[in-house]
């Protein structure tokens, strides 16, 4: 049977946090997998917000893995959270 | 051979005798250890796959001899993601979600696509390595573990065998898309604490359209009423950009008459993502007068709307 070749650098599921956000003209940003430590960043960039702000108050212990570009982004505008 | 085989080990007798119902819980009592009864199950699982009928497509495929259906997945399961997470209901966050690759259904929309119609997406699925992370994940502050894909219901055994290998007292989601079959509720009855079910479409033609799914909305109900009397329930609703009245309000009006006072999360968020493009209406998000108009709907009906 042949065996599937393996991909170079392929990390397994959970290996790391991944969240997708989607950032519209509008100002409104959509998340997608929201973990806690995304959750906290957004809820410091627009504390407003109800929605994330339950959210990032879910307390567990898990690191940070946001990168700056992504942080640059979000505060370009204050924007409200809607969870796809 | 093979259906009569199945016939003699099915999980009726097994299941049923397990069932018992306390006043006033809709939750199915277990009268052995979660973990015991997920572990045979699992391997009863597994043997359907010779002649798999676990979702509503109802293929009678041999899944051991390899990828048949219309899921097109094998015997063996693969997960694309395993991470604690926040962003789904509020009652149910943190939650350590294992999401499984495949699919039985074709959502154009689907913001997990490429995994969710793909069995082979991700890594290939240890049942015992994913336990010890949900297991850590409980440790540092999850909530719940939820199982979800693509769609679960195509991974039974997988997920039954990982069921085994969680703490009984861990609270377990279901999330599905509620196209499973009565096969596949036997199987999961009384292992999950909660069901977290999507009611996506509501009438036929546009399920067929949006996600090739024929006679979409009796399998849905049905799941749902089963579910309602066998766990606590939460349905979902993605609402879609310009389906608000043919989708949304049946749904709604559905709801408000034969599941009143169930939990309901109308989710506004719609992301174009996948091949959302092949349809005009679902080329962009929902507008806020769209979804305003949806809470309004869901207020007439008097749904259990919830975070």
């Amino acid at each position: 049977m042949k065996k599937r070749p393996t991909q170079k650098g392929f990390k397994s599921p959970g290996e790391n946090q991944v969240s997708e956000l989607l950032i519209l003209p509008d100002g409104r940003i959509l998340v997608h997998n929201l973990t806690q430590p995304f959750a906290e960043l957004l809820a410091e960039l627009n504390p407003d917000c109800e929605q994330i702000a339950s959210r990032s108050s879910c307390r567990t212990e898990v690191k940070a893995d946001v990168t700056q570009t992504t942080f640059a982004l979000l505060r370009r505008g204050q924007s409200r959270i809607i969870r796809p | 051979m093979i259906e009569t085989a199945l016939n003699e080990r099915s999980t009726d007798n097994h299941v049923r005798e397990d069932r018992v119902f306390e006043s006033g819980n809709p939750r199915t009592r277990l009268s052995a250890p979660r973990s015991v009864l997920a572990r045979e199950r699992a391997q009863i699982a597994r043997a359907m796959l010779a002649d798999c009928r676990f979702c509503a497509h109802d293929c009678g495929v041999n899944r051991l001899a390899g990828p048949n259906g219309l899921c097109h997945a094998g015997a063996k399961a693969r997960f694309f993601s395993a991470q604690t997470e926040v962003s789904d209901e509020l009652e149910l966050v943190p939650t350590f979600a294992v999401a499984l690759s495949g699919c039985d259904l074709r959502c154009d929309f689907c913001i997990t696509g490429a995994s969710s119609w793909n069995p082979h997406a991700g890594a290939g699925f240890d049942a015992g390595a994913v336990a010890a992370k949900a297991r850590a994940a409980l440790q540092n502050g999850a909530r719940t573990i939820m199982v979800l894909g693509g769609e679960p219901t195509v991974h039974l055994p997988a997920a039954l065998e990982l069921v085994s290998l969680l703490p009984e007292t861990a609270k377990l989601v279901w999330k599905t898309n509620a196209h499973g079959s009565a096969q596949a509720r036997e199987l999961l009855d009384g292992l999950f604490d909660v069901w977290l079910a999507d009611f996506k479409f509501g009438n036929d033609v546009c399920a067929q359209r949006l996600a090739k799914v024929p006679g979409y909305v009796r399998v849905v109900e049905e799941n749902l009423l089963w579910a309602a009397g066998h766990s606590e329930l939460i349905v979902r609703h993605l609402l879609m950009p310009g389906h608000v009245e043919c989708c949304w309000r049946p749904v709604a009006e559905w709801l408000a008459a034969n599941l009143s006072g169930v939990k309901v999360n109308l989710r506004s968020g719609f992301w174009p993502a996948w091949h959302a493009a092949r349809h005009a209406e679902l080329r962009r998000t929902v507008s806020t007068p769209q979804s305003d108009r949806a809470i309004a709907l869901a207020r007439q009906f008097g749904l259990n709307l919830i975070p």
